[in-house]
């Protein structure tokens, strides 16, 4: 029974990563699986069995084995009594604390849960069931470091254990603790050969740091251990993508489709590898798959939303962003994308709502105040689209678009000073931002310099002749699309 | 001139005698203003525009085309003029293709006069502008063609003449939209003719789709520009080409809507002209014949991203009752349409509000500011269609057919008013030209859309005059015929409002010249006060409210100048 309660699903490392409420590994705040609370609770419950019952002797390992069945049956006011009579004789028995604590997490009280995991660590250091649950209630409680440290214990403890391993590397590369996170496993992986999926997370580790030869190094001995990982393929497929090679990106990505069947979070893993890689229509799809089989879960939503938005079909994105949202009405990345999308489509007292909403949550992103400065600047609010831009700049000093729309804004405002100003800088940090260009023809024909206004209208029809200035037009105002890594 | 106002003394006798009564409920209406289509079995307008479709696909066959509502026989009613598609170097029609002339039968329905009258063209047409470009008092027309223009001069007869080698103004290659105004202000009207791109058979290319097994109508940006023209009125019957001394021919563009207005209140009038797949041309008019095309630093030239768009209808108007001339303009498909309104120093601001949304699929032509519901405030008509009859399988979401939309003008911006406007606005059309015009003399404008390659639309307004309105019949003098350029103030319920009388505007169709002013809820109208384009000024008072009356200029209000009362 014992055994059967350890092979417990470990959460995959978005799912993970998801538990620590915050957008994490590789940056995938926008689009960050989340997890429902029952299924932590189930975690939390079989990782703390297998220890309590390691560490007890007859007949209170019986007692104990039935309060976990109970447990596990969800028979939780049937385990609350028996843990209680368990207790009423021996107040300081681990195993029984521990398992209390599960019950209390399970009833979502989880400052009693924290407190009986900690008695039963008082009352037994070594119980390393009680520390890996004690790391799952801290990442319910959105307290990373905590979580680490408990981790790192379990591992001080039990240096073998996996699971532990597992979840630290994670926790530490979804906190941005590259190197941390790349000894931690270098070191493991010296002591022993270390799983695939480890591996491709110190792939993951290396790309995001930069250093795309050691990551491609680490995915493919990763993929010497188990022959088609999909996280490994989608390592390599992003390793060819920024070395340039378009074609054996596809070929990762191809492969890693081929072995990623009904798994949503690989398939949405996935998804923002080939959307990285301009795979559209593969991402289309992989969203899509992932939607059916997992339709309730808001980032897949959310992502797919982000992939019409390249198409673009802006109704289509914007269908997909309220799905999202529906099911996640808080997440202020899906706020700001729908915000986004309904201003694209002109329908700007939606998209303001949608904005503010964002930046009430999230006042650290450039892009919601440069929208909301946008919605001004239609709904003849200049000054107060000087004030918004001006913001989007103080977060971002190098976002090119919102130099250009503040420019846009000072033009229309008959500040040409302060127009060619700002224009300026745009064009300095974007020189194929068609708009720019055209706002300081714009401008130069005002002051009635017609020579300098052809001169920058030219440079408007060499982007556009080259492609340039159209992909610009399309996209350069658009949301960042989230990083896989 | 002294015979027009003979003609029109004569009009309002006839016009007196009028056949139905549309104003059910008078002072301010609550029930919404629809427009009521009058079917052909109603209307007697058989008519159906052929579009000479080929599986080739040459691109005239879907840029026609246009209308009219003017007056010819000078009765007081508003007749019809409808343009065909005809014979051309890459058509040869089976049988003869004719425009139409309907003559008004003063009771709701229409007769065919063209033959009688002569007017049935011949040529590949696109649009109409209609006007009395000889001052004789009747109106003549001008139909644009792929390939010769006509014009047909009005015989006072019921027959007209075609006049134009004489005239000088057959403008050979693919002109579009056409209009009359008076650019230097000499009291004769000169005539704005828009190219659009060199296409003749020898160059023609044909699109074809990937697997090369199905042609479409190709992107107007795979053929050259071509200058519009300005012909300059010589008085004597001939016209002056002056496109290249104007200046006008120094901007080459691919033209369709034009419209003559004032946009910097100077007493000149400029040119908004559309362009498609170029960027828009303003060209403000800087006196002395001379014109200069400032769409760029204007603002109206191009998207907000510096991208040409594909300019189809336009229009001018003052919508936010600022005193100066607004610009619209319909683009295609994922586009916008543009709501430019002027910032009063020559550079305009696009706020197309609630329009954006509504139009983000739709590819606009025909459109018109105008008073439906004779509030006083200028709404806006659009008439909708893709030009590419494959567009579905490219893009499924954008239509070929599309509807036709009613923007309501309530003073603080404009409204989609469409679904409750009418069972019409529910239907899809390729609505090409659009022209606006009171045909049953009821005092609220009606509107007649063009549909390519099918039956027009004949759309009756309902309900539009339950308000109190006032029709002017402006008859020059010493101003160009049409009044093009004049100003009308008028003040009623203590609100005053100006009028610009434009040229143009919509797209391959011309208009009702009379202007009728929404009064309102107002128990009378207070002051009109006409601003001629030759500087004259006539202030009139005592007024009679819910009629037609005629104003000769420098006379004011004609004697027996009532018509129409209803």
């Amino acid at each position: 029974m014992f055994t059967a309660l350890l092979k417990y699903p470990y959460p995959h490392r978005s799912t993970f990563a998801s538990l620590s409420g915050n957008a994490l590994y590789g940056q995938l705040k926008a689009a960050a699986p989340a997890v429902s609370r029952l299924a932590v609770f189930a975690t939390l419950f079989a990782a703390l069995v297998t220890p309590a019952a390691q560490g007890q002797e007859s007949p209170s390992v019986k007692r104990i084995e039935q309060a976990a069945t109970l447990i596990r049956d969800n028979r939780i006011a049937e385990a609350e009594l028996q843990l209680n009579s368990i207790l009423k004789v021996a107040p300081n028995d681990a195993a029984a604390l521990n398992l209390l604590g599960t019950v209390r997490a399970k009833q979502g009280r989880l400052d009693e849960a924290e407190t009986l995991f900690s008695r039963a660590i008082r009352a037994d250091k070594q119980l390393v069931g009680a520390h890996m649950n004690l790391a799952y209630l801290y990442l319910l409680k959105r307290a990373p470091e905590k979580t680490a440290l408990e981790l790192k214990e379990v591992l001080r403890l039990d240096p073998d254990n996996a699971d532990a391993l597992h979840k630290l590397a994670w926790l530490l590369l979804s906190q941005g603790r590259l190197d941390e996170g790349i000894t931690l496993i270098e070191a493991a992986e010296k002591t022993n050969p270390l799983p695939a999926s480890l591996l491709a997370m110190l792939g993951d580790a290396y790309l995001k740091k930069g250093v795309a030869a050691k990551a491609e190094e680490s995915y493919l001995l990763a993929l010497d251990r188990q022959g088609e990982n999909p996280d490994a393929l989608i390592g390599l497929g992003l390793v060819s993508r920024a070395k340039g090679d378009g074609a054996g990106a596809a070929l990762y990505l191809g492969r890693a489709r081929g072995v990623i069947t009904d798994s949503p979070d690989l398939l949405y893993k996935f998804a923002m590898a080939a959307l990285n890689s301009n795979l559209n229509g593969d991402a289309m799809a992989a969203l899509k798959r992932a939607i059916e089989l997992q339709p309730a879960e808001p980032s897949y939503h959310l992502l797919l939303g982000i992939t019409w938005l390249r198409k673009p079909d802006l109704q289509e994105a914007e269908q997909a962003f309220r799905a999202s949202l529906k099911l996640s009405p808080n997440n202020p990345s899906a706020q700001m994308h729908l915000g986004y999308t309904l201003l694209k489509q002109k329908k700007f007292a939606e998209a303001r709502g949608w904005l503010e909403k964002s930046v009430q949550k999230d006042t650290g992103t450039p892009e919601s105040f440069y929208y909301l400065g946008l919605i001004a600047q239609e709904q003849r609010e200049d000054e107060q689209a000087v004030k918004l831009l001006e913001k989007a700049i103080q977060l971002a000093p190098s976002f090119a678009n919102a130099h250009i729309a503040l420019g846009s804004t000072y033009l229309k405002l008959k500040n040409y000073p302060r127009a060619q100003q700002e224009l300026e800088i745009g064009v300095k940090l974007s020189p194929d931002d068609s708009k720019a260009h055209y706002n300081l023809a714009m401008l130069y024909a005002r002051l009635k310099d017609n020579e300098r206004a052809q001169a920058e209208m030219r440079i408007v029809e060499r982007l556009k002749s080259s492609g340039k200035g159209q992909e610009k037009d399309g996209d350069a105002s658009a949301p960042s699309t989230p990083s896989p890594r | 001139m002294k015979s027009r106002v003979v003609i029109f003394l004569l009009v309002i006798i006839f016009a007196a005698d009028l056949p139905f009564d549309a104003r059910a409920q008078k002072g301010p209406g609550k029930a919404a203003v629809t427009f009521e289509e009058v079917p052909p079995g109603a209307s007697g307008i058989t008519w159906v525009h052929n579009n000479a479709h080929s599986q080739e696909r040459f691109l005239p066959e879907t840029v026609g085309a246009g209308c009219a509502f003017f007056d010819y026989d000078n009765d007081g009613w508003m007749d019809v003029y409808l343009v065909n598609s005809g014979a051309s170097d890459f058509y040869t029609p089976a049988v003869p293709i004719k425009n139409a002339l309907y003559r008004n039968n003063r009771n709701g329905s229409f007769t065919d006069v063209t033959d009688k009258a002569g007017v049935a063209g011949g040529t590949f047409g696109m649009g109409v502008a209609a006007a009395d470009f000889d001052g004789d008092g009747w109106v003549d027309i001008y139909v644009t063609s792929y390939g010769r223009n006509i014009l047909y001069r009005n015989n006072g007869n019921a027959t007209f003449s075609d006049v134009t080698e004489k005239a000088g103004v057959a403008a050979p290659g693919w002109s579009t939209c056409a209009l009359w105004f008076d650019f230097d202000n000499d009291g004769k009207l000169d005539l704005f003719v828009s190219s659009f791109v060199k296409y003749d058979k020898s160059q023609i290319t044909l699109c074809t789709d990937e697997t090369r097994s199905r042609h479409y109508y190709c992107v107007p940006r795979l053929f050259k520009p071509s200058p519009s023209r300005l012909f300059r009125n010589n008085g004597d019957g001939t016209f002056a080409d002056v496109s290249k001394a104007s200046g006008i021919a120094d901007s080459p563009g691919k033209s369709f809507g034009a419209v003559a207005t004032d946009v910097d209140n100077d007493g000149l009038m400029d040119l908004f002209v559309a362009n498609d797949t170029m960027p828009n041309f303003l060209f403000k008019n800087n006196g002395g014949g001379k014109f200069e095309e400032m769409g760029l630093g204007a603002g109206v030239a191009y998207s907000e991203a510096g991208k040409p768009r594909s300019g189809m209808g336009v229009d001018a108007g003052d919508y936010d009752g600022d005193g100066w001339q607004d610009l619209f303009v319909a683009n295609i498909d994922q586009e916008f349409f543009s709501l430019y309104r002027n910032q009063k120093d020559l550079t305009f601001a696009d706020e197309p509000g609630e329009i954006a949304p509504a139009t983000q699929l739709l590819s606009g032509w025909g459109l018109k500011f105008f008073d439906y519901d004779g509030d006083g405030d200028m709404d806006l008509f659009l008439a909708n269609g893709h030009p590419d009859d494959m567009i579905e399988v490219r893009l499924p979401k954008v239509k070929h057919k599309e509807p036709l939309l009613l923007f309501d003008n309530g003073g603080a911006g404009f409204r989609n008013v469409s679904a409750q406007s009418g069972a019409v606005f529910s239907r899809e059309f390729s609505a090409r030209g659009m022209a606006v015009g009171d045909f049953d003399n009821d005092g609220d404008l009606d509107v007649l859309v063009s549909v390519n390659g099918d039956a027009p639309l004949l759309l009756r307004n309902s309900g539009g005059n339950r308000n109190n309105w006032l029709g002017l019949h402006l008859v020059s003098t010493r101003s160009n015929p049409s009044a093009v350029g004049a100003s009308i103030t008028w003040q009623a319920g203590g609100v005053r409002r100006t009028r610009l009388k434009t040229s143009g505007g919509s797209y391959l169709a011309s208009h009702d010249s009379r202007e009728v002013l929404g009064l309102g809820s107002a128990p009378k109208v207070e002051s009109v006060e006409i601003r001629w384009p030759s500087g004259k000024v006539d202030k009139l008072s005592n007024l009679p409210l819910n009629t037609y009356v005629r104003v000769v200029e420098g006379e004011g209000v004609a004697r027996n100048g009532a018509a129409a009362a209803k």
